[in-house]
């Protein structure tokens, strides 16, 4: 029988969406500053409403009288889940105020990419767009990225929060408690956001000959795209903008660093190099990527536009590590993307679809996740050739020995095949548009898997039922599922429940 | 738009002068056949984002020749997509003197490019531009003016107030 949520799990839910609104809300103020800094009087005033909008939800949410502030599994699922809707929704005011997105849609859809790390846009004329707006945009990566319910964690005491953390796709508890964990994740995004701005911005201001403030506010943009993933760029040129192999380089290291789970950081952090390398998820991000990366590369080689090598791979390399990782910077036109035909195509698709490490800021099905399930079909088929009465290892190691059992197998083939399932809807409407296979397949993958690159779908004039149904196959692939059907059962329940 | 059509009306009649064997083409068309128009073409755009100015004597930037270089969306343009833009590089000497480059209330120097198409350039690591040898300024750089929405403010104001005097009337809270 179904049971009816109470009065009381509304509160709690309302209450805890009151502390991510004043979270957020908080987190306006420094693109409302940067744009008072540079006198961007139009977004700096869209920017207070946006607060207001925030602390206002963020005030209404703590008037909110709870018996208990403790979170069970489902009040931690719905608060994340509708919390990744509400965010996005009022995170988009100021884009939609600038006058350079069509709708309001196409403001909540970049919001909703920016928050997902996924990069696609619809923004109009972002040569010209303030740069406190565009400040913003990128901030947005580093909030969805780094969590907002993990900022919440670091903050606010409560219990029953591992929850949330769950809920935010994210399984891996590094230190012995969820809050400390949470605040460990954030010292490592500290940390990389020092080094990662100096080096971007040294590079920018002697290589490229930037000014230097221009210089900083690049390397602040590089460095929230690249490493939550996210792929936004200050620039309608993408990271093509640079053109320069020192910036690329340093680009795809904070890659790599954002596609890492936060339990690898800590092993580095640790110098635990050997268990590091000899982690299963490890392993099979080493292979994926191999593998896709030949795939692409040969299939780069045949469209003969690279007549010497060096730019083959230099190109090739960069373009694969961006969808593999998830981050979806582009270093070539949309146009040149979409031409990629074949191997070059499949390979990119299908290393987007794969996607980085388990508990960090990448999407896709993740390489624990195809690790186990490769490793389940192998024990599976040595079981049936070997001896009768002969045991066969049915092990991973993962920060550790982990024992491969039916039910952990299953869980994870199920969450693969649930991202199948959201990559086939995807393309199934693009279809439906009139799309042809491959570029619906790629875009519906990017979309899905919160990569961003794009093959000239995603375009402001696209139909409006396709816009939504990128948004939501990047809410749900985020979220990986759970947090989605946990507010689906919490509402069937609202309404049939007894 | 008015501006653009009669940019384009007078660059007819004037005639750009063009070196011979270079054809002057969209960055929408260069984008869309980059092998079939390698060699000389010439463009017309504006110049926009930042100024390079590197260690071998070039500047690098980008050029832009969407509708926004004309009509940007803070001048009241009409919304027509994405940007179209390409790479180019240009000689640091003919580079010197050119109005800062488009932003956010900038309209960058509008300009007609002259030079080698060099699609994924065997020398430099297989990038995509423009090797400008040639370089006219058709319209000067302009200040756009914004026109921030006093209301928006206000009611922002507004609402924060409001937020901070039910916190202070609630009280401190546990949590």
């Amino acid at each position: 029988m179904l049971i009816k949520p109470t009065a009381e799990d509304f509160r709690v839910v309302g209450f805890n969406l009151g502390r991510i609104s004043t979270l957020v809300g908080a987190a306006g103020l420094v693109p409302l500053l940067w744009a008072v800094v540079l006198r961007e009087w139009a977004p700096a005033f869209s920017f207070v409403l946006m607060i207001g909008v925030f602390a206002l939800m963020g005030e209404l949410g703590g008037m909110i009288n709870v018996a208990h502030r403790r979170l069970d599994w489902s009040h931690g699922m719905v608060v994340v889940a509708l919390a990744w809707l509400l965010v996005p929704a009022f995170a988009s005011i100021p884009l939609a105020l600038s006058g350079h997105y069509a709708s309001v849609l196409d403001a909540g859809f970049d919001a909703m990419s920016g928050l997902s790390t996924t990069g696609l846009a619809l923004v109009q004329d972002l040569d010209h767009l303030a740069s406190s707006l565009n400040f913003w945009r990128h901030l947005l990566h580093f909030i969805g990225g780094q969590g907002i319910i993990i900022a919440a964690l670091s903050i606010f005491a409560g219990g029953g929060v591992v929850t949330l953390y769950l809920g935010e796709a994210r399984d891996e508890r590094i230190l012995p408690s969820v809050r400390s964990t949470a605040r460990f994740i954030w010292a490592a995004a500290l940390m990389h956001l020092a080094v990662g701005i100096i080096v971007l911005t040294l590079v920018a201001w002697q290589v490229l000959g930037f000014g230097f403030m221009r210089s900083l506010f690049h390397g602040l943009m590089v460095f929230f795209a690249a490493f939550d993933t996210g792929g936004f760029a200050a620039q309608s040129t993408n990271l093509g903008y640079y053109h320069s192999t020192i910036f690329e380089f340093v680009a795809a290291v904070l890659m790599v660093a954002g596609t890492m789970s936060f339990g690898v950081h800590y092993a580095l952090w640790k110098r635990r190099y050997r268990s590091v390398m000899r982690n299963l998820e490890t392993r099979t991000m080493l292979v994926t990527f191999g593998l896709t990366l030949t795939i692409t590369i040969v299939g780069l080689a045949a469209t003969g536009a690279f007549t010497e090598s060096l730019g083959l791979a230099r190109y090739g390399f960069f373009q694969l590590l961006s969808a593999h990782t998830g981050t979806g910077f582009a270093t070539v036109s949309v146009q040149e993307l979409a031409g990629w035909s074949g191997l070059a195509f499949a390979g990119m698709a299908i290393a987007m679809a794969l996607g980085g490490m388990g508990s960090s800021t990448a999407g896709g099905v993740k390489s624990l996740r195809v690790g186990i399930t490769v490793r389940s079909v192998v024990t599976q088929i040595k079981q049936v050739l070997v001896p009768e009465g002969a045991l066969v290892s049915r092990s991973y190691h993962q920060n550790g020995r982990v024992r491969l059992t039916p039910e952990l197998a299953q869980a994870a083939m199920t969450v693969s095949l649930l991202y199948v399932a959201l990559y086939l809807a995807g393309i199934g409407m693009g279809l439906v548009y009139g799309y042809g296979l491959g570029e619906a397949a790629f875009e519906s993958i990017s979309a899905g898997a919160n990569v961003g690159l794009s093959v000239g779908i995603t375009d402001p004039t696209m139909p409006l039922l396709l816009k939504l149904t990128y948004m939501g196959q990047m809410w749900l692939g985020r979220l990986e599922f759970v947090a989605v059907f946990a507010l689906f059962g919490f509402l069937y329940s609202t309404w049939r429940g007894k | 738009m008015r501006r653009f059509a009669a940019l384009v009306l007078l660059l007819s009649l004037v005639g750009v002068p063009a070196a011979s064997g270079q054809e002057s083409v969209d960055v929408a068309d260069l984008l869309e056949a980059p092998i079939d128009y390698i060699g000389e073409v010439s463009v017309v755009g504006e110049l926009i984002g930042d100024y390079g100015f590197r260690s071998d004597d070039s500047m690098w930037t980008q050029l832009n020749d969407d509708s926004y270089a004309f009509d940007p969306v803070l001048d009241d343009g009409a919304l027509t997509g994405g940007n179209i833009g390409v790479a180019v590089r240009i000689p640091a000497e003919l580079a010197a003197s050119l109005d800062p480059p488009g932003g956010y209330r900038v309209r960058g120097p509008v300009v007609e490019a002259t030079g080698v198409w060099k699609y994924h350039d065997p020398d430099r690591g297989g990038e995509t531009y423009i090797d400008v040898v040639g370089l006219t300024v058709v319209e000067s750089g302009r200040g756009l003016t914004e026109h921030p929405t006093w209301l928006v403010g206000a009611f922002g104001f507004v609402l924060i107030a409001y937020a901070i005097f039910m916190r202070l009337r609630s009280g401190p809270r546990r949590g």
